[in-house]
């Protein structure tokens, strides 16, 4: 037998070694059922989502108008950020345990560094792969179904701010599922604090004083009105996100319009049985909020993966 | 002494228990070393330390002349090993398992071209390579567990239990291939509690119990550890009275006895006397049916080892 030969030999390149440490896990991903499940769902959105308007109008006789702006308007939307990340990280490393395929694994020449930044390299891929298919899904669809596409220079932008947001979910989902060792426990702790977020901030942006908390969180964040630069009472009707999954499509706004404004309020009860009132709480500008939500979205990602890494360095397989 | 593994005081608890305690493992290069005890004896948790799944919570550890300290690849990048029953990822086909792993010891595509086909038929995967190893039976895996534990051709091969699993072709066919890679040079680590296995194949042994090394030497002077007399009994067709008192004069019998015609010999000494007790036997009108030697077994010094262990704690 001649593998590498006998005697001391010089280890391969670190580039070799993770290399093939993000095949081992690319080519996990690529065959997760779960995953290709996802896929389909996520499709199948697009598609209803493009289909639907042409069913509604055709029950009722008319023809679908042109909407150019369709496609730089479309995202996944939080819940799709979510369900990505999950099937991407829930059982990337606690599987491995779980299964016990971590023993060979970790008793190759490379180190669990090595292991883990592979790891998330390939969940990088995957992610950009399957965004890029389903944008360019969409592209496709809104321009056959809606005519021409306006900005589709901002499509490639946006699909990165929604890979950030994507990637915050993945370092929390990581985290748990490091610590836990439990795809499980990871999956489910996940959706808790993600549905715990989604239901919260908007009641928080909506009645209370403080949404400015809510920049500060994974998630939606508070909710505000765009609006052009200069008095708070110039206001559209566009709804901006504050927190990190509202980048990409934030990203896509402050190209096409730099110098906007976001206006924050909250409702007013006046009086039982009169509708309540919108009181306007600050104004910030566009370019605020976005810088704001990618720096707290790289903080997340780097805290959550610091302690993702920081256990699994540290585990002792006992499997 | 050239050592492909050393340990100093090794220790390692989980919790209140003492898995490993303070052993002192030596296995020469070259070698084909058994590692013997009971389930739970600590052997599955000495090699997870050696192979870097483990850390130490006390003594020193050397592989192939490099202190392990928890996780360094490139003190794996010249050992094999095989876990105890191995699990591997389903979603992978049998040689891409292979490949990948080859790729992470940095082996060029000519050589894994060259490699995989052989350690497959080697395995006897040959022809089941490109299912899906979630399809492969138990046997199957642990095939594929040992081609990948010699992927690289190392320097050491740490087998955990590799029998585990097996059918007894299967399990013949491992003691073969054990012997075949050793003679390559390869030091083999070998982890069981097959008595028999470590009997049919290594060339040392260490025995651990509860942690603690209870004897490690050649397979030959563990054997000789044993105390109290060794009993050759030989099964004599017309056994006479003649033939019984011949014996008993032999310079290194204790005593003798009959019980129909099985002849019961009491020896003083321990080395092999059997050809004299037949030429005896023979001699005096005898004939030979069986010859049987006990106290030579590994598994009675396992035992008595053993026992006088729990002896020992008990005082």
């Amino acid at each position: 037998m001649t593998a590498a030969g006998k005697g001391d030999r010089t280890g391969p390149s670190w580039m070799t070694r993770f290399w093939a440490v993000v095949r081992y896990e690319l080519l996990w991903n690529i065959r997760k059922k779960k995953f290709l499940g996802v896929v389909v769902v996520a499709f199948a959105l697009v598609t209803l989502s493009l289909a639907l308007p042409v069913i509604l109008s055709s029950t009722i006789g008319e023809s679908v108008g042109a909407n150019p702006d369709y496609v730089v308007t479309s995202s996944i939307g939080s819940f799709g950020f979510f369900l990505f990340a999950l099937v991407t990280a829930m059982n990337s490393i606690s599987g491995e345990f779980e299964s016990g395929t971590i023993v060979p694994l970790l008793t190759k020449p490379v180190s669990r560094t090595m292991v883990f930044l592979g790891k998330l390299f390939a969940a990088f891929t995957i992610i950009l792969v399957t965004y890029t298919v389903l944008f360019v899904y969409t592209v496709i669809g809104g321009t056959v179904v809606y005519g021409a596409q306006n900005n589709l220079h901002l499509v490639p932008l946006t699909m990165l701010g929604s890979i950030l947001s994507t990637f915050v979910w993945i370092a929390m989902v990581l985290a748990v599922a490091s610590i836990s060792k439990s795809s499980l426990i990871a999956a489910i702790g996940g959706l808790g604090i993600f549905l715990a977020l989604l239901i919260s901030a908007p009641i928080v942006s909506a009645f209370s004083s403080q949404a400015w908390v809510l920049t500060y969180v994974p998630g939606n964040g508070a909710s505000g009105t765009l609006g052009a630069a200069g008095p708070i009472n110039v206001t559209t009707t566009q709804s901006v996100a504050t927190g990190t999954d509202g980048i990409g499509a934030n990203l896509g706004t402050f190209v096409l319009h730099p110098e906007a404004n976001v206006t924050f309020y909250r409702l007013g009860i006046i009086a039982p049985g009169l509708p309540p009132e919108t009181i306007a709480l600050y104004t910030e500008p566009l370019s605020l909020v976005l810088v704001r939500s990618i720096i707290v979205a790289l903080v997340y990602i780097a805290v959550f993966l610091l302690v993702a890494w920081f256990f699994f360095k540290r585990a002792q397989v006992l499997e | 002494m050239d050592l492909a593994i050393e340990t100093v005081d090794l220790t390692k608890n989980y919790g209140s228990l003492v898995a490993v305690n303070n052993l002192d493992l030596q296995v020469k290069r070259g070698t084909i070393h058994g590692f013997l005890g009971p389930n739970g004896a600590g052997k599955t948790t000495t090699i997870k330390v050696l192979v870097g799944l483990l850390k130490a919570d006390g003594g020193t550890v050397k592989v192939l002349g490099q202190v392990v300290r928890g996780d360094q690849p490139d003190v794996r990048l010249n050992m094999g090993y095989m876990p105890e029953l191995p699990k591997f990822p389903k979603h992978l086909k049998g040689w891409e398992l292979l490949d990948i792993y080859g790729r992470m010891y940095g082996m060029t595509e000519q050589q894994r071209k060259e490699q995989i086909p052989k350690l497959l038929d080697l395995v006897g995967l040959k022809g089941r390579e490109k299912d899906l190893i979630g399809k492969y039976s138990k046997g199957m895996q642990q095939r594929v567990g040992i081609a990948q534990a010699l992927l690289n051709d190392p320097d050491l091969i740490v087998l955990d239990e590799p029998s585990l699993g097996l059918d007894p072709v299967g399990m013949v066919e491992v003691r073969e291939l054990v012997k075949e890679v050793a003679k390559g040079g390869t030091t083999v680590f070998l982890s069981s509690h097959l008595l028999f296995e470590v009997e049919q194949v290594c060339t040392h042994v260490t025995i651990i119990h509860r942690g603690v090394s209870l004897a490690s030497d050649t397979l030959q002077n563990v054997s000789n550890m044993l105390s109290g007399p060794r009993i050759l009994q030989v099964e004599v067709a017309k056994l006479s009275e003649s033939t019984l008192e011949a014996v008993k004069h032999l310079t290194f019998v204790v005593n003798a006895s009959r019980d129909g015609n099985v002849l019961t010999i009491e020896l003083k000494t321990r080395d092999d006397v059997r050809s004299q007790v037949s030429q005896e036997i023979t001699k005096s009108g005898g004939v030979i049916v069986s010859m049987n030697l006990k106290g030579q077994n590994l598994e009675e010094v396992f035992m008595q080892l053993v026992s006088k262990q729990q002896e020992d704690q008990a005082k």
